[in-house]
């Protein structure tokens, strides 16, 4: 990732939470809570929630579908939208982390989105 | 006077004996992704490692996965209700085969099948089957049916992982011809199973990831020099006066003793609290003042993050008052070493220290730097 990428520019004062474990883990960038979310449900077989998540822009989504959430937000990121901000706009109508890669991984699975570089998302 | 340290000096290696001179292990050993490369081998891929608890795979075709370092492995228990551990690798053309299961969480099959074409295995590792596909020829005009070799269960069985115990603590060692368990644990093997552990349950896990170095962890533990500073609800109940650290080849143990009051009768230990540190990365915490006890894993992400992965085990996993309590104490225990060891691991990236140096009651530090050190030389 380089420097000035949105990516990067999307860091912030973000936070993930294992309820389970009453852990916190402060989140530099979108998609490490994704590689967190990964380490912890491997080991523990829990689920992870955005406890708050640093991230502009997610006001622009307003869909529950995660197609229509990541049409929504192609536009910034051309290179595919990182799969750590989805998880982010789908928290905001509830959905854990877990939750959203699963369906999401259910959606490639049927060819309706895709990944241009890994973890990173665009609608086929 | 000149400083102990500059920070741009050569290092010396970690001094043979404590009471001579104290040399710590050179800070760029917890600093330098090459080194977090090299403990993959050297360390991680030598000795023995814990792999989980065998209370939590009671019946045949009982399963976990556990990953250490790069190396994923399912350990199950197979027919004859024998504990074994496999890489989660197919024999056919490699792919990981079984998902993520923690012990916490166990999975239970009666073989293991590969998601990718199918090839199946007994749970002692055995191939059982194949599709019709790999015993017939059908879409190779240049090969006759007749002609496809039969494939032998046993060379075409899954690789079995080098696996041992101490109680219900299961080890795993990924050298071809690795030292004996017995070898490594030394007395510490007796000292457990005098005890009787697989009598407790599992009753609670916590991971927790930590932005320092394994090894900054892995000292904290190991000496009490910061306990009167830094955990002053903890100190309370003990006489650290008449605590002690005692150093074996690949362990030590710190003897904690509780002010009298404060003993739980049932205690595994009674009075007396004994906290285990078992090289590389394991420990065992006997608890005085409690009927249970616990066990961490300290599991490396990369040279500046690790996993801490507490277990707790007790009679019950429906914890009284009191054991919830004291959960949340050794959980407050947890917090402030975190705080210390990531305060500790900030300095150590800065380069103003490029060794540090141990005290006359760290001399468990010392020999967790000398076994690394050790380590790396082999
Ligand atoms: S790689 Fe496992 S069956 Fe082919
Ligand atoms: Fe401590
Ligand atoms: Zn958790």
């Amino acid at each position: 990732m380089s420097a000035d990428s949105p990516e990067r520019r999307e860091r912030g004062g973000s936070v993930v939470v294992c309820p389970d474990c009453e852990l916190r883990k402060a989140i530099e960038t979108p998609n490490e809570a994704v590689a967190f979310y990964r380490r912890h449900a491997a080991i523990t077989g829990h689920d992870v929630d955005w406890e708050r998540a640093d991230v502009d822009g997610l006001g622009a989504v307003t869909d529950d579908d995660l197609r229509t959430v990541i049409r929504t937000l192609e536009g910034r990121f051309p290179e595919g939208v990182p799969i750590g901000i989805v998880t982010a706009a789908a928290s905001r109508r509830g959905a854990t982390i877990g939750q959203t890669v699963n369906a999401i991984q259910g959606l490639r699975m049927g060819g309706e989105l895709y990944e241009p570089r890994d973890d990173h998302l665009r609608v086929t | 006077m000149t400083r102990w340290n500059d920070g741009t000096e050569q290092t010396a290696t970690v001094s043979p004996d404590i009471t001579d001179e104290m040399n710590a292990l050179p800070a760029k050993y917890f600093t330098d992704p090459a080194v977090h490369e090299m403990e993959k081998e050297k360390v991680f891929s030598r000795y023995w490692v814990y792999a989980g608890h065998a209370t939590t795979i009671e019946e045949p075709g009982d399963y976990f996965t556990r990953t250490i370092g790069d190396r994923r492995i399912i350990v199950t228990r197979d027919k004859d209700r024998e504990v074994r551990a496999f890489y989660n690798v197919c024999a056919h053309r490699g792919s990981k085969m079984v998902e993520d299961t923690p012990m916490t969480d166990p999975g239970n099959a009666n073989g293991i099948r590969c998601p990718y074409h199918l090839w199946t295995y007994e749970l002692d590792g055995n191939l059982r089957s194949t599709p019709q596909s790999f015993e017939t020829a059908g879409m190779n005009p240049d090969l006759e049916d007749d002609d496809v070799p039969r494939l032998d269960p046993e060379e075409n069985g899954l690789l079995e992982v080098h696996l041992d115990s101490i109680g219900p603590l299961l080890f795993v060692n990924f050298d071809d011809d690795p030292m004996a368990l017995e070898e490594q644990a030394g007395t510490l093997k007796d000292e457990l199973e005098s005890f009787p552990l697989g009598e407790y349950e599992h009753a609670r896990r916590y991971v927790s990831e930590v932005e320092c170095n394994w090894k900054t962890f892995s000292g904290n533990y190991s000496e009490c020099d910061h306990c009167q500073a830094n955990h002053q609800d903890w100190i309370k109940g003990i006489s650290l006066t008449e605590s002690e650290l005692v150093v074996d080849d690949h362990y030590w143990v710190l003897h904690y003793t509780h002010d009298e009051g404060v003993e739980a009768d049932d205690a595994l230990v009674e009075g007396e609290a004994r906290f285990y540190y078992f090289w590389p990365n394991f420990t065992v915490q006997m608890y005085g003042n409690a009927d249970g006890y616990g066990t961490y894993i300290i599991d490396p992400i990369d040279e500046g993050r690790f996993q801490l992965i507490a277990d707790y085990y007790f009679e019950s996993p429906d914890l009284s008052a009191e054991e919830e309590e004291f959960v949340q104490l050794s959980r407050q225990l947890q917090e402030e070493d975190f705080e210390l060891v990531e305060r500790q691991y900030e300095g150590m990236t800065s380069g103003a220290l490029a060794q540090g140096q141990l005290g006359p009651n760290e001399h468990t530090v010392h020999r967790l730097h000398r076994l690394a050190q050790e380590a790396y030389e082999a």
